[in-house]
């Protein structure tokens, strides 16, 4: 007998032994099932709820059912992974510049920054944020107001808010369409530059836009503002963010920054250093020379570590089940698996749903990898 | 000096302000750490201020941290353990010593016995001491330590078996990798402690400490194999070709060639994936096993103690612990990394 037979024979054993397995699996867990009177099948998505979930983006009461409750703890899921991406990026990004600023001070404190918190365990600092920081400050009779608009105290932090729902679409809708001026802007202006040479201040444009239209529409459409009033049992009205989610937010995001800080730091000392010679040399300026010379070379060494990062953070918001904040390991595996007792379907639900959003991510960093890799070498 | 924090006005305002943020960080931090902390004795009445530091609580419960809930009179076995595993260890810190592979074989297989027997107990005369009982730092150490003892062999199998040349076996390997590399480790115990038992006939019941430690095991190996993978990916062809060349068959060349240069190039990824199970062992809190951190979240919880110093100094203490492990240990990988370099030959 050949080598390549016997090596197909190999394989078709192993799939058979895994089949056999995985049937096995299966006959007993059925039987367990039978046995314990538990169901194994989707029903239950479509029963009412019968509880009420702390925050959510669209509404939700005990009478919805529990696959609205799924919806609702997906979206709390994506909001805070979404949160913490931003913030560690923003804190990440300004801790890897201050590594690499030639002043001694500033990058031995970013240092001193990265070496404390990275080998701080996350679970351990959201602890500290949310039951040492957050759960201690004042109650709702003395809170910290800001402005008349901004307050915190133990309940969480108070924003003004569009009043309505229709407000609220009003300014979800100019977002977007922002977002996407903003982002043909850019496009015309990257064009326009490779075509005559000319610079447009796309930094500043952006963020008017960014600002700018929502405003604008929130002016334009008449847009009631609702801001935060001290009512007889505490503050309301507004947008609420729940200590629990302020606590991730600062305990995810400061940790993933010390990894992000990292990341930008060895990307910028990889690029070669005739790099930013040969743009001083052409007259460029320090800051365009980063900007338009070493920023576009070193994004393209940051994404594949970057993206692994972003998925530690996406799936460390599963943390969030230690201190009950409404997302999904919490409502589905807390909650909802406590209400109906479906341990099987439940489970392969919340495993399927984090892999699939991890996928998701991972395609999309993929993709702009892609983009930005040389073309024709 | 001056060109370091002076030389322009730029660099100077940044200066000012990183002294600035140093300051109004630091100094509430002294204060309230050393010069407004309790420091004597070991009482809760011995820290009237509820707002103010409180070491006596740790000094308290330094042994619960350290124990958990294992019986008092038992404790010297777990020292007794730890001398073994220390001593028995040393030999694999030794650059001269030779034979690492095959020590680690042979503790692989006497510890487990032997800390089965110390640990456990029930034999031998030694009292039984439930794994319910097991807690605060020797349960994140135990855990640590078993979880990378058992991933490790286990990952070297799926990376082989993901860069083998046969498709069925590749496919099923990255399959697996995969999945169990894009869900939350938390998601995963949760899987291990309710649905395990359902997976197995009746009667057959698993520990819960087991369930947990096997889960961990099962991540904890996809990523270890990430980082052989790199290392066997960094192995110039020529040494397969060399292998080849002299008539060794594919475990000679795998065990014999390949990954004996694979696994030093692999060891400070290996070290950082360690450092982030030592970290992610405080999830274990989260299924009610009582690790470090759960030990000081109950022991702050409980209603003598209770106040906002307490806590705060319950946390702070716990941060300390970790970090002093986890910042060693990337020491030690920055060593190992540098020796690895100079073994090689190159400059970085």
């Amino acid at each position: 007998m050949n080598m390549s037979r016997r090596l197909l024979i190999y394989q078709l054993l192993l799939v058979a032994a895994v089949a056999a397995l995985a049937c096995l699996l299966f006959s007993v867990t059925q039987e367990n099932l039978a046995r314990l009177g538990v169901d194994s099948n989707f029903d239950f998505l479509f029963r009412r709820a019968g509880f009420e979930i702390g925050q959510s983006l669209i509404p939700f009461s005990a009478d919805d059912s529990i696959l609205r409750a799924f919806v609702v703890a997906l979206l709390n899921t994506l909001v805070l992974a979404m949160a913490a991406i931003v913030c560690a990026s923003m804190l990440g990004l300004a801790l890897g510049l201050a590594r690499l600023s030639g002043n001694w001070l500033l990058s031995r404190m970013a240092l001193t920054y990265v070496e404390i918190f990275r080998n701080v365990p996350a679970l351990l600092q959201i602890f500290f944020w949310y039951f040492v920081v957050l759960r201690t400050l004042p109650r709702s009779a003395h809170s910290t107001v800001l402005w008349d608009a901004l307050v915190l105290n133990n309940r969480g932090l108070f924003l003004p808010g569009p009043a309505d729902n229709a407000g609220a679409f009003v300014m979800a809708a100019a977002m977007l369409l922002a977002i996407g001026i903003a982002w043909a802007v850019g496009h015309w202006a990257s064009l326009r530059r490779y075509q005559t040479g000319r610079s447009f201040p796309v930094l500043s444009v952006t963020l008017s836009i960014l600002g700018g239209v929502p405003l604008l529409a929130a002016w334009g459409t008449g847009m009631q503002w609702e801001f935060p009033q001290a009512g007889r049992f505490g503050y309301g009205g507004g947008i609420v963010l729940l200590p629990e989610f302020l606590a991730l937010v600062c305990g995810l995001s400061m940790y993933n920054a010390t990894y992000i800080s990292e990341i930008v730091r060895s990307s910028f000392s990889a690029l070669p250093r005739g790099q930013l010679e040969a743009a001083e040399s052409l007259g460029l300026s320090r800051q365009v020379a980063v900007r338009l010379v070493l920023l576009p070379q070193a994004m393209r060494i940051m994404i594949p570590p970057l993206t692994t990062v972003y998925l530690n953070l996406f799936k460390s918001t599963s943390l969030a089940a230690a201190i009950a904040y409404p997302e999904v390991t919490s409502v589905f595996v807390g909650t909802v698996n406590n209400l109906v007792g479906q341990p099987v379907t439940i489970m392969a639900l919340t495993l399927v749903i984090y892999a699939f959003v991890s996928l998701c991510i991972a395609l999309c960093l993929n993709w702009y990898q892609r983009r930005l890799a040389l073309r024709g070498t | 000096m001056r060109a370091n924090l002076f030389s322009t006005p730029l660099d100077t305002t940044l200066t000012l302000f990183a002294l600035g943020l140093a300051y109004v960080v630091l100094a509430p931090a002294i204060q309230w750490l050393i010069v407004d902390a309790h420091w004597r004795g070991t009482m809760p009445a011995d820290c009237p201020d509820k707002g103010a530091a409180c070491w006596p609580f740790i000094r308290a419960r330094w042994d619960q941290f350290i124990f958990g809930l294992y019986p008092q009179a038992e404790r010297w076995r777990i020292l007794l353990g730890a001398g073994i595993g220390i001593i028995a260890a040393l030999p694999l810190f030794m650059p001269r010593f030779r034979y690492k592979g095959w020590l680690m074989c042979l503790l692989f297989i006497l510890y487990a016995g032997i800390g089965k027997i110390l640990f456990v107990g029930g034999v031998f005369g030694l009292a039984y001491v439930d794994t319910g009982n097991w807690g605060g730092f020797f349960l994140t150490i135990v855990t640590a330590v078993f979880v990378l003892a058992t991933a490790l062999p286990l990952a070297v199998m799926l990376t082989l078996g993901r860069e083998s040349s046969l498709p069925l076996l590749r496919l099923c390997c990255s399959a697996w990798l995969e999945f169990w590399r894009s869900v939350p480790a938390l998601v995963v115990l949760f899987v291990a402690i309710i649905m395990f038992p359902l997976f197995m006939p009746p009667g057959l019941e698993v520990d819960k400490l087991l369930r947990a430690l096997l889960a961990l095991t099962i991540l904890m190996s996809c990523y270890l194999s990430e980082a052989l993978r790199g290392a066997l990916q960094a192995i110039p062809p020529g040494q397969y070709e060399a292998a080849d060349s002299l008539g060794m068959n594919y475990w000679q060349k795998t065990f014999l060639v390949i990954l004996p240069q694979a696994i030093p190039t692999a060891l400070p990824q290996i070290t950082s994936n360690f450092i982030g199970l030592f970290k992610e062992t405080t999830v274990l809190l989260i299924i009610g096993l009582y690790d470090l951190l759960g030990m000081v979240q109950s022991a702050a919880s409980d209603p003598v103690w209770l106040s906002p110093g307490v806590s705060a100094t319950g946390y702070l203490f716990a941060a300390l612990f970790y970090w002093v492990f986890c910042f060693g240990l990337s020491r030690y990988s920055a060593v190992l990394e540098r020796r690895a370099s100079r073994f090689r030959g190159k400059a970085i």
